[in-house]
């Protein structure tokens, strides 16, 4: 996992590192994690006004162009802490997103995404809805006539 | 109950034009979990619209347990605007029970703007192969989100302190 996160990492200008406030919300900002091989955690220098403790967290990195194609992105599961250097993220989990495993992560997408539908109705007792698909081509058409 | 969003025009111009924003919900344990979004800005009802599959419904199951959610609008790409603030929204945020599958109303409307915006989108729905195979990712659960609390960063610089406002509700 640890080389997998630093490879990708490198792939990006910044972060967005999210912990949780005093009031339970989630917070984010973005920064420059700084990979320390040693220790296997990510250093980050945090704003004085970021009122966080020491609590669970998370890091996205993530892009798209100008069409929101080329995708890529990913997430990693961790926490944040403090040491005699600072602040850091200690990753416990690093989760693929779109753009990073090729052709076999989209196949593997498209049967989770498949698995799990059929699971969230089985357990609600949800017979398979019929997708309107009149509407979709209604409003694909709408979107291509504005575009004329 | 209804926010009433009174925010200067640049933040207003971050929530409408950016195409992706940073969702987090909180798992069970706690854990943030941020992915990219598009959002709806609705402000004449003072909240943001979202839709998820029930094929990738972790969010959905995340915010019927702990409904607390922030979106940060960090990524400009795409957005047209010049040197925009980073913008954070802290909220609530209600999860329908119905599985939508009908592009109409609501759906419709954050359709047309979602995607006019990916015209790749299509093919998802292109021939019969990929409607069979893809039937769950138009299999919808509709998320709002009722902001709490906005900051902002001039120059999407996050190493000055961010504006802050508290949003005010109404019945």
């Amino acid at each position: 996992m640890w080389t997998e996160i630093v490879k990708e990492i490198a792939d990006f200008p910044t972060s967005i590192l999210t912990g949780v406030d005093a009031a339970g919300y989630p917070f984010s900002i973005r920064c420059k994690p700084n990979p320390d091989s040693d220790a296997q955690v990510l250093r980050v220098e945090l704003p004085k006004y970021f009122e966080l403790q020491p609590c669970p967290a998370g890091l996205l990195c993530h892009r798209h162009d100008d069409l929101l194609d080329h995708q890529k992105s990913f997430l990693v599961r961790g926490r944040l802490e403090q040491d005699s250097q600072g602040w850091l993220f200690r990753p416990f989990k690093f989760i693929p997103g779109p753009g990073i495993g090729g052709v076999m992560a989209m196949i593997n997408l498209l049967l989770t995404g498949r698995r799990n539908a059929k699971q969230y109705l089985e357990k609600r007792h949800l017979p398979r809805p019929v997708i309107a698909w009149d509407t979709v081509h209604a409003m694909w058409a709408e979107i291509h006539s504005k575009d004329q | 109950m209804t926010a009433v969003l009174n925010l200067p025009c640049e933040v207003e111009s971050v929530f409408r034009e950016f195409r992706t924003c940073e969702m987090t919900t909180l798992s069970k344990d706690g854990t943030p979990i941020t992915w990219p979004i598009e959002p709806l800005y609705q402000p004449e009802k003072g909240r943001f619209f979202s839709t998820t599959s029930i094929g990738m419904a972790q969010k959905a199951h995340n915010l019927r347990h702990n409904p607390k959610i922030s979106l940060l609008f960090s990524t400009p790409t795409g957005s047209g605007l010049v040197d925009p603030p980073a913008v954070l929204v802290q909220g609530d945020a209600q999860v329908s029970e119905e599985i939508f599958t009908s592009y109409t109303g609501e759906l419709a409307e954050f359709g047309r703007c979602a995607f006019s915006r990916v015209p790749t989108g299509e093919l998802y729905s292109s021939n019969p192969v990929m409607r069979f195979l893809f039937d769950w990712f138009f299999m919808r659960l509709i998320i709002y989100i009722i902001p709490r609390r906005v900051l902002w960063w001039d120059h999407a610089d996050f190493n000055l302190k961010p504006h802050e406002m508290e949003i005010c509700h109404v019945d």
